[in-house]
Order: structure tokens, then sequence, then C-alpha cells
């Protein structure tokens, strides 16, 4: 019991906010409301499969061809800076939202990535993010795109450096909270 | 079809390539490592767009505007950082947003922080991080970067007023 329980702890979390947003979608337009956001999300999800399928294939095909020397060599506790910059480069690149890059550092997490790495590629992904700046452009127009890249452009390696310096140590508990 | 699964879709098949260079036995552990992924997180990420479509109905946008208006200043970061935190959904959800607020007159710090703060610290994403990283992991990350998103504010006030 106490086992399961601890297996689905995410699910409790993710169950509790929905039963409060449920409640102020009812409270707002009643059972009309809620059908809605529950259709909504629905239908956002089976729009987003696509993404999804090839998101966990690059995942597992990651997993599988990359191996656990290289990425210890490469991006692991003692890559250093070197580690921290490739990663940078390797999140501001990869395209999609969380469902995207999160399994990706998962698989790279598992795969003895460092801390500091793992930190730098998620900021980078959300920060540098090349695929999302078109976009950005697009809608927010030049100044707004162009001095928040700059302001924000450091922060990713900065970030993986400085989490890295104080809490790489806790790494290995880091993958085995995620592999129990 | 977005660009960013087309992309997607190319690194995927660029890899799977590979792999098959690599022999059979490597693709298969790899499909078998993605169905694992999908099978261990089906629910939770099912639970996550349900998420997503209730704040999509929930639409606070009105709130928003109330909250960072065009006179902010050292109050105008502080609710835009709140606010990124709250705010739901990708960048077709959350750019346009943005771009109103900025036209209504928001200025240029509470922007910058409203956007790296939403990048950085927005709760809705926590919920796909949990179960890849753990709450370890998620815990570490999102307060070692809480400071940023008011830091990127300060130094637009400073650079620009």
């Amino acid at each position: 019991m106490q086992f399961s329980l601890k297996k689905y702890r995410v699910h409790l979390v993710l169950a509790i906010v929905i039963l409060i947003l449920g409640y102020f979608a009812f409270s707002r337009g009643g059972w009309a409301t809620v059908l809605q956001g529950f259709i909504g999300g629905i239908t956002i999800l089976i729009k987003e499969i696509p993404l999804l399928t090839a998101a966990f294939l690059t995942a597992g095909f990651i997993q599988v061809l990359v191996k656990k020397e290289f990425i210890t060599q490469w991006l692991g506790r003692d890559s250093g800076v070197k580690g921290i910059l490739l990663a940078c480069l390797g999140g501001g690149l990869i395209p999609g939202g969380p469902y995207v890059y999160y399994p990706i550092a998962g698989a790279l997490l598992s795969s003895g990535a460092g801390l500091g790495v793992l930190v730098a590629f998620v900021s980078a992904k959300n920060l540098w993010s090349v695929s999302r700046l078109p976009l950005e452009f697009a809608i927010l127009g030049p100044t707004i795109t162009i001095r928040r890249f700059l302001i924000t452009f450091l922060i990713p390696p900065l970030l993986g450096l400085l989490v890295e310096w104080l809490f790489g140590g806790s790494i290995n508990k880091i993958r085995e909270n995620v592999e129990k | 079809m977005s660009s960013a699964t087309i992309i997607l879709w190319i690194i995927a098949v660029i890899l799977f390539v590979f792999s098959w260079k690599k022999g059979t036995d490597t693709v298969k552990l790899g499909a078998q490592s993605a169905w694992n992924t999908t099978k261990q997180n089906g629910l939770l990420i099912f639970l996550a767009f349900i998420i997503v479509g209730f704040v999509n109905v929930l639409s606070p946008e009105d709130l928003i505007t109330a909250w960072i208006g065009p006179d902010s200043g050292w109050k105008g970061i502080l609710s835009a950082e709140f606010l990124g935190m709250l705010m739901p959904g990708g960048p077709y959800v959350v750019f346009p947003i943005i771009a109103i607020l900025a036209q209504a007159g928001a200025g240029i710090a509470p922007v910058i922080t409203l956007i790296t703060s939403w990048s950085t610290q927005a709760l809705l994403t926590i919920s796909f991080e949990l179960p890849f990283m753990g709450w370890r992991f998620t815990v570490i990350r999102w307060s070692a970067g809480l400071l940023v998103p008011l830091m990127t504010g300060l130094i637009a006030i400073l650079l620009w007023g």
C-alpha cells in the first residue's frame, strides 16, 4: 500500500490541481464549463500526439545510441564548463514543449549527465529556444525580442555553473529519485 | 502540423537510421525504451493536458491586465514574475497575451520579466517536469531560477528605464 502510494504521488498532485481548477470552472459556468475544459485538454492532447510520438522516439533512440561513457565524458559531473556549454547548445536547438524536452532530459539524466548540465539544458531550451524566436519576433516585435534575448543570454550557462557548484553532488540522489 | 513536429520527426528519423546501422537489436531496444516511457507517463501526460484544458477555459487574461498595467516599476516587476509563473500554455497562447499587455502600455522591464518568468518558472510546466526528473531536480532547478526574472527586469530598468 505504502509503495503504490509513493508510485502515484505525482498522479495525486495533478489530480488535486485538476479538482481545484474544475471547481473554479464550475463556479464560473457550471458543468458546461467543466466539460469544455476537459474536452479542450483532450483535444490539445490528440493534436499533440504526433509531436509526443516523435519526442518519445527521440528520447528512446538517444538512450540506446549514446553510450553511457560518452555522456559521462561530455555531459557528466566532470565535464565542467564544456559540458554545460554543449548542453546549452543542445537545449537552444531542440524544438517543442515540455513534453518533448523533459523526456530527453530524463534520458540524459539516466545516462549519467550532471546536474549543472541538465539545468543548463532546460534553461537554454526555455531562454535561447531558436525555434521559438521567429514567433516571438513576429508577435512581440524586434525591440522586445532582441532586448529580452540579450538580457537572458548568459543565464543558462551561469545557472548551470551555479547549480553544479552548489548542488552538483546530489545528482546520484536525483537519479535514484527518478528510477525508483 | 507544426514546424516543431516536423523538425522533431526529422531528428527521430536520423536517430532511427543511426540505430538501424548498428543493427536491428538497437532499433528494437530504442523503440522499447520509447514505449516504456509512454507506458510509464501516459496517464500523467493525460492529466497534465486536462490541466492545460481547464486553465485555457478559465482564461485569466483579464486578471493579468489588471495586475501589470502601464504604471508598474518595482511592483510591476514583482507582479510580472508572479504572473509568469501562472501563465498557461505554450508560446502561441502566451506571446499574444503579452503583446496585448505591451500595446496597453506595459513597460519593457515587466514584459521581459514576464517572458523570462513564464519561460523558466511556469508552474504548469512542472506537471511535465516531475514525472521525468523527480521532485529533487525540480525543486533545485526552480528555486535556483527564482530570482532570475527579477534580475532581468532590474537590468532592463537600468538600461532602458
